[in-house]
C-alpha cells in the first residue's frame, strides 16, 4: 500500500542516522587500530614487515569496499560461517579503514625529520620510545586535517552497508522509498542528512589545514 | 685504559668508501680536535663511535663494550655517550626542560621532579636557568644549541661527542657556545669535536686529528701539529681555514 512521505518518514530517517553514525565510529575505531599498525610497520627498521604492510594497502586499495562487504556477508555464509551484517560491515570497513588510514599516517610519521629519530636515539631512547615521545606527538599535528577529511569519506562510504541489509540512512531510505514511492523526495532528504553529517567535519578539516600550515 | 679505542675502522656506502682503516684510541679527560674539509668522513666518524652509522670492518669500543656487537646494548651504551648536533635537533614539541627531562625519565625511570632538579642544574651549567619553560622556537641558535648541549649533559655521559656544533650558528653566537664547551673542557670531560674552530682547538685540545681522504692525515699534540703540519695536506687546510 502506497501512503504519503510525511514527516513522520523524516524523522524514521533521522533516527537511522544513528546506525550510519554508530558504524562510522565502529569503522574508525577498527580502521584505526588496523591504521596504527601498519602506519608503524611501515616505519620500524625490519624489512619483510614494512614490506607485509605495503602488501596489505596495495590489496586493499586495490579492491571495492562493497566487495570485501561481499566477501564478509555472502562469503562467510557460504563456507558454515553465517555472520550478522553488522559484524560483516564491521569487519570489510575495519580492513578498508585500516588501509587508508594506515597510509595517512605513515606519511605523517614519515614527515618528521630522521634527524629527531636520531636524537632520540641518541639519548639512549628505543625505536618504540623514540615513536612514543618524539614522532608521534608531532605528527599527530599533521596526521588530523586529513584524518577527519577521512571521516567525511567514511561516513559517505557507510552507505555502501545498505546492501546487505545493513538498515542505516540509506536503506532506510531504500525501504521508504518502497512504501512511498517518492525516490527523489526521499534520497534528496538522505542525501541532505549526510551533507549535515559531512559539512561541519569538512569545513573542521580545513580549518585544521589551515591552523597547521599557519603553525608550520 | 683508554675509553675509546678505534681499530681499523672501515666504512663504506656502496662503492664509496668514507673511513680506510681509521684508528685511533682516546684516553678518559682527553678533548681530541678533529679536523678536515667537508667529505673527508670527520663526522661519519663521530657518528659510527655512538654507533648512528655502521662500520663494515674493524672495531669500536666504548667504555669497554663494542659498539655494534650483538651482545651490546647500543641504548644503554648511547646513554653514557652524549652526542650534539650541527642542527641542534631539540624535539621542538617539548619545553626546554622536556627536553631535557625526557631520555632520564623514560630510559632511566627517573621521577619527573628529580628529573627536573637535574635539568635547572644543568641549565645552568649552560647559563639558561631562566629558559627552563621556554619552547625551543622561542630561544635564538646558539641558546638552542647550548639546551642541546645541557640535555646531553644531563644523561651523565662519560663522553661527549660534537659534530660541528658551532657551524649553523652565526658569527656573534659561537662564542657563547665555546665558552660552554670551555668550561667542560676544564671539569674535566673526554670530548671529541668535530671543528672548524681552530683556535678553540688550539687551545683546548690536547690533541688534534686532521682527516683527508677517509683516513686520519696527521695527528698529534694540538699546539705543536697545528703549528708546524707535516703533511702538505694539513698546510692547505690550515692555510684555507684561517684566511
Amino acid at each position: 500500500m502506497i501512503r504519503e512521505f510525511g514527516w513522520i518518514d523524516v524523522l524514521y530517517l533521522i533516527a537511522a542516522m544513528r546506525w550510519t553514525l554508530l558504524l562510522t565510529a565502529v569503522a574508525f575505531l577498527g580502521g584505526g587500530a588496523v591504521g596504527l599498525v601498519i602506519a608503524v610497520l611501515r616505519v620500524q627498521p625490519f624489512a619483510p614487515l614494512r614490506w607485509l604492510a605495503v602488501g596489505y594497502v596495495q590489496v586493499v586499495q586495490g579492491t571495492p569496499l562493497l566487495v570485501w562487504l561481499f566477501v564478509f556477508y555472502f562469503g562467510l555464509a557460504i563456507v558454515g560461517l553465517p555472520v550478522l551484517p553488522w559484524i560483516a560491515a564491521a569487519l570489510a570497513f575495519s580492513i578498508y579503514g585500516g588501509a587508508f588510514l594506515g597510509e595517512i599516517w605513515r606519511g605523517a610519521l614519515q614527515a618528521i625529520p630522521k634527524t629527531q629519530w636520531e636524537a632520540g636515539a641518541a639519548l639512549g631512547l628505543g625505536f618504540g620510545e623514540q615513536l612514543r615521545w618524539i614522532i608521534v606527538p608531532q605528527a599527530v599535528r599533521i596526521a588530523t586535517p586529513p584524518t577527519v577529511g577521512f571521516l567525511v569519506q567514511l561516513i559517505k562510504n557507510t552507505s555502501l552497508a545498505a546492501t546487505i541489509g545493513f538498515v542505516e540512512l540509506t536503506r532506510e531510505g531504500q525501504l521508504t522509498t518502497a512504501s512511498t514511492f517518492r525516490p527523489f523526495a526521499v534520497y534528496m532528504t538522505v542525501a541532505f542528512l549526510y551533507f549535515l553529517l559531512c559539512f561541519p567535519l569538512s569545513q573542521w578539516s580545513h580549518r585544521l589545514e589551515r591552523k597547521a600550515h599557519a603553525a608550520g | 685504559m683508554p675509553l675509546v679505542e678505534i681499530t681499523s675502522v672501515t666504512k663504506r656506502y656502496g662503492s664509496l668508501t668514507v673511513l680506510d682503516d681509521v684508528s685511533l684510541n682516546v684516553e678518559p679527560g682527553e678533548i681530541i680536535a678533529v679536523i678536515g674539509r667537508s667529505g673527508s668522513g670527520k663526522s661519519t666518524l663521530l657518528r659510527c663511535i655512538n654507533g648512528l652509522e655502521p662500520i663494515q670492518a674493524g672495531r669500536i669500543v666504548v667504555d669497554g663494550e663494542t659498539v655494534g656487537d650483538k651482545a651490546t646494548d647500543l641504548r644503554r651504551l648511547r646513554q653514557r655517550v652524549g652526542i650534539v648536533f650541527q642542527s641542534y635537533n631539540l624535539f621542538p614539541h617539548l619545553s626546554v626542560a622536556r627536553n631535557i627531562t625526557l631520555a632520564p625519565t623514560v630510559t632511566k625511570g627517573m621521577s619527573e621532579a628529580a628529573a627536573r632538579e637535574i635539568a635547572r642544574d644543568v641549565l645552568q651549567r649552560v647559563g639558561l636557568e631562566d629558559k627552563i619553560d621556554a619552547y625551543p622556537d622561542q630561544l635564538s641558535g646558539g641558546q638552542q644549541q647550548r639546551v642541546a648541549i645541557a640535555r646531553s649533559l644531563a644523561m651523565q655521559p662519560k663522553l661527549m661527542l660534537f659534530d660541528e656544533i658551532t657551524s649553523a650558528l652565526d658569527p656573534e653566537l659561537t662564542g657563547e657556545v665555546l665558552k660552554v664547551l670551555e668550561d667542560m673542557a676544564r671539569s674535566g670531560m673526554t670530548m671529541i669535536l668535530v671543528t672548524h674552530e681552530i683556535g678553540f682547538a688550539r687551545r683546548f685540545g690536547s690533541r688534534v686529528v686532521f682527516m683527508h681522504a677517509g683516513r686520519i692525515w696527521e695527528e698529534g699534540r694540538a699546539d705543536t701539529t697545528l703549528a708546524a703540519p707535516r703533511t702538505a695536506e694539513l698546510e692547505t687546510f690550515l692555510g684555507a681555514v684561517l684566511h
